[in-house]
């Protein structure tokens, strides 16, 4: 009863057949930053209590963690039962939904400033360690990562309070909604949007920092900026960054120790955990300080002793940053301040690097700048005038730039001035993973390059975000994420548009490409041939092939929108005759729905090339014509040197006939008359 | 006309020795008849001068003159060398064909009525080509607007389709 009282007004919509989620029923205990939960039931066993986390309208989701997810059950996890595209009446459109369990003692902290009734630390271990313990080794074991580990993502699992499990993780790109705080310090000075999946020790670090609060009953740095705690953590390290002066139980600080250790080589990870919850205790991680000068870098205004801190404060002002690499300061305070050689060499050579850049100083200077953040500091992210982004960040960062309506300009540089590169070559240690990314990249680089129609950025966007719904102006409503639900909801928007544009656009175009398993390359770069009858028959060839490999019939608005496109297609015949029976049999054709059928009578090469030779035969045939005409407007006909020897020949027959008569005709009559 | 300009070409080295081989076999031929036939020969030889004179006169390429004369001039001559086969073939007796007026009378003149023919046929042919090529030219306009019909005015160029595009490109 409790959960009918729950469903409020107005229906429901369904998922997948099965659940159904109240519009009318939201659940703000439950929602996220950027997901509204909403009331669910499960049509087959309405005991159970479900609630609904409704995406953002256009925004990436993480469809892989959602694949593992589904129907894992894990004493740390909120369990995953479904997930899906579903029709949204309030919003108008379709959008992402997931569907949870619900955790039935309500979230653990309302928000990061909040108080909340602190976890004694003989509870610790069963309520809190132990699952979450269990839901790192079961996201370990499926290959993913969390990335939204929280204490205001985390929720007691029974009306007891005895279990904690880990919120979504799904419906928001990877640590988006996270607190800087919670981040390690390389995540954390990322944008939201830049993070990236990141490793499982990120993981690990998000956890200590909750155990932090969670032990507390309170965020201990609540009160400070972000800034000033990411500082801290430079200085003096994460743990005490965020315990300061609070006292920790002791037998918690071997664990907080482990989990919030700076380096992340160094950081507890699943299997720590579970030796130390078997009892196995370990000396406490001590914390390496970053090496100080023996005198200040003055920058700004300001002196640096450590390169970690004077990376960041370069990080937020590029020109003046390039003025103190180019005059040599740089490098110096490097061989004599900090005694590190081996990077002022490699400050040194990115600095003649960019002064041996014969045109463009400019954007060379910017890359050198990033390049030596990177170098001072190999612990933090990219830099690039003033962004922030680790290297797997960059595809959720361009994607919710682009869903937000920002810039991507920046985005689009940090790509073609090849920072990922950079980020790779001033690694310290060799991984093979860097080298996979950095081919990708450079992959991604030449689709940015070029900016005919199916690449540039909308190509970028679908090719490094497997789950961007497809943004078309056409399709944007239908949240298409998967190439199976195109040409179905360009069929619909065929059906509302009533065929305004072209249903191949620049977002359709690079969609297809980056999702398609099959080649549709040679049609895509025909899209933008100059010639009108050309493109045309790209696009109708790519929607064929896209029917046909899929198996999807019965396209009828699509299609005839796609036949009043095929003017120039059609022109492109030469023979008349043609064209007409084209003009009947397209829109016959069209009604069937059959794009595949038109491709093969539009685009048959056959017919192309009977029309070419019956095409050429004419003009022969005209121009020929043409010259007798011209002759016989001329006067030329029978009084030229053929016409006379015509008429020599017809003289000379003549009388050679009559020669031939008075011959014959003599003889006969000497016969007769003996 | 393709034909002999063919052979022509394909051999001139190959034939100017049969030519020369067979003229020398008509000489032979001849010159071999000439006792036995030497009373034709000499009527012969007076009555076609005109005809001879057609052929070393003549200077078109075509070289039609000295058939349509002989020809005439042949006819002509017909009667008279007749009565010379069946009659008496002596060298007296055409000498005295020779000497009567009416033999070179007649068979100049049908020479003269060869020239005729030569120089009056080819305007009368000309005008008469003339009369049909009109009706021809109106037939050619109607077959081209036939052709624009069909295939579009880019027919009537140098290169391009009926529409904006260059066929040729999407094969």
């Amino acid at each position: 009863m409790a959960n009918e009282q729950q469903k409020g007004p107005g229906p429901s919509v369904p998922l997948r057949e099965r659940y159904l989620v109240y519009p009318g029923a939201p659940l703000p205990d439950f929602s996220t930053p950027t997901a509204q939960a909403f009331v669910a039931e499960d049509r087959r066993d309405a005991k159970r209590q479900y609630f609904a986390l409704v995406a953002r309208p256009g925004f990436p989701t993480r469809i892989n963690c959602m694949r593992f997810l589904k129907g894992v059950e894990c004493p740390g996890l909120m369990t995953m039962a479904e997930w899906g595209v579903m029709d949204w009446p309030p919003a108008n459109r379709k959008v992402m939904v997931v569907v949870y369990e619900k955790p039935l003692g309500g979230r653990v902290m309302a928000s990061m400033t909040s108080d909340f009734r602190r976890v004694e630390e003989v509870d610790m271990v069963r309520k809190v360690i132990a699952p979450m313990t269990e839901a790192l080794k079961k996201l370990r074991a499926l290959g993913i990562t969390h990335r939204n580990i929280r204490p205001t993502n985390m929720f007691w699992a029974t009306p007891e309070r005895d279990r904690i499990v880990l919120g979504d993780c799904a419906i928001s790109p990877p640590a988006f909604d996270q607190p800087a705080i919670v981040e390690p310090l390389d995540s954390g000075q990322c944008v939201p949007a830049g993070r990236g999946n990141g490793a499982y020790t990120d993981d690990s670090y998000a956890f200590g920092a909750s155990m932090v609060m969670l032990l507390q009953g309170r965020n201990l740095v609540a009160k400070q900026e972000d800034a000033a705690v990411i500082r801290n953590k430079m200085v003096n390290g994460s743990y005490s960054a965020l315990v300061g002066e609070n006292r920790m139980p002791v037998q918690m600080i071997e664990v907080l120790r482990g989990l919030l250790c700076d380096d992340a080589a160094q950081r507890w990870h699943v299997e720590a955990l579970e030796l130390w919850l078997a009892g196995r205790r370990l000396s406490p991680l001590i914390s390496k300080n970053e090496k100080r000068a023996a005198r200040g870098f003055n920058f700004g205004g300001k002196d640096y002793v450590t390169a970690r801190e004077l990376s960041a404060a370069f990080s937020r002002n590029f020109e003046a940053a390039a003025q103190v690499v180019l005059d040599g300061r740089l490098e110096l305070w490097l061989r004599r301040s900090l005694d590190q050689q081996d990077k002022a060499t490699a400050v040194s050579d990115a600095m003649h690097a960019a002064v041996a850049v014969a045109t463009e100083k400019k954007p060379a200077f910017d890359y050198m700048v990033s390049k030596v953040c990177m170098i001072l500091d190999t612990t933090a992210p990219i830099r690039f005038k003033g962004l922030n982004f680790l290297p797997d960040g960059l595809g959720n960062l361009l994607a919710v730039t682009v869903v937000e309506g920002g810039d991507v300009k920046l985005i689009a540089e940090a790509i073609l001035r090849s920072v990922t590169k950079a980020w790779v070559e001033t690694r310290e240690s060799y991984n093979p993973d860097n080298s996979i990314m950095e081919n990708a990249f450079n992959s991604q680089k030449i689709f940015l390059e070029r900016t005919t129609i199916g690449n540039g950025v909308e190509r970028l966007l679908y090719e490094m975000n497997d789950s961007m719904p497809c943004l078309s102006p056409h399709v944007v409503d239908e949240c298409v994420m998967d190439i199976r639900d195109l040409l179905p909801a360009l069929n619909n928007a065929a059906r509302k548009n009533e065929g305004k544009g072209w249903p191949v656009e620049r977002h359709i175009a690079a969609f297809i490409a980056a999702r398609s398993n099959f080649d549709v390359d040679r049609a895509i770069y025909e899209l933008s041939d100059g010639n009108p009858a050309r493109s045309v028959l790209a696009m109708l060839n790519i929607l064929a092939i896209l029917q046909w490999r899929l198996g999807q019939g019965g396209m009828t608005s699509l299609a005839g929108w796609v036949a009043g496109l095929t003017g120039p297609a059609i022109n492109s015949y030469n023979n008349r005759e043609t064209r007409k029976q084209l003009e009947k049999e397209i829109p016959r054709i069209a009604k069937d729905g059959n794009l595949v059928e038109m491709a093969r009578v539009l685009d048959n090469p056959e017919a192309r090339s009977l029309d070419q030779q019956g095409f050429d035969q004419a003009k022969d045939d005209w121009a020929r014509m043409q010259r007798e005409i011209k002759n016989i407007e001329a006067g030329q006909i029978g009084t030229d040197d053929e016409g006379v020897k015509t008429a020599q020949q017809i003289a000379s027959l003549i009388s050679v006939t009559i020669a031939f008569i008075t011959t014959t005709l003599l003889l006969i009559s000497r016969f007769f008359n003996g | 006309m393709a034909k002999p300009a063919k052979g022509k070409g394909k051999g001139d080295a190959k034939g100017k020795k049969p030519k020369g081989s067979n003229r020398l076999l008509i000489l032979v031929t001849a010159m071999a008849l000439v006792p036995f036939s030497l009373p034709t020969l000499i009527v012969l030889f007076c009555a076609m001068l005109p005809t001879l004179g057609a052929a070393l006169a003549e200077r078109s390429g075509s070289r039609y003159a000295w058939v349509c004369v002989g020809g005439m001039n042949f006819s002509g001559l017909a009667p008279w060398l007749f009565d010379l086969w069946f009659g008496h073939h002596t060298i007296d007796y055409a000498i005295h064909q020779l000497t009567g007026v009416s033999m070179l009378l007649i068979s100049y003149g049908a020479a003269g009525v060869g020239w005729l023919i030569y120089l009056g046929v080819p305007p009368v042919v000309a005008t008469f080509t003339t009369m049909t090529s009109q009706r021809r030219s109106v037939v050619l306009i109607a077959d081209q607007k036939k052709l624009v019909d069909i295939w579009g005015d880019g027919v009537t160029k140098g290169g391009g389709g009926g529409g904006a595009v260059d066929p040729a490109d999407l094969l």
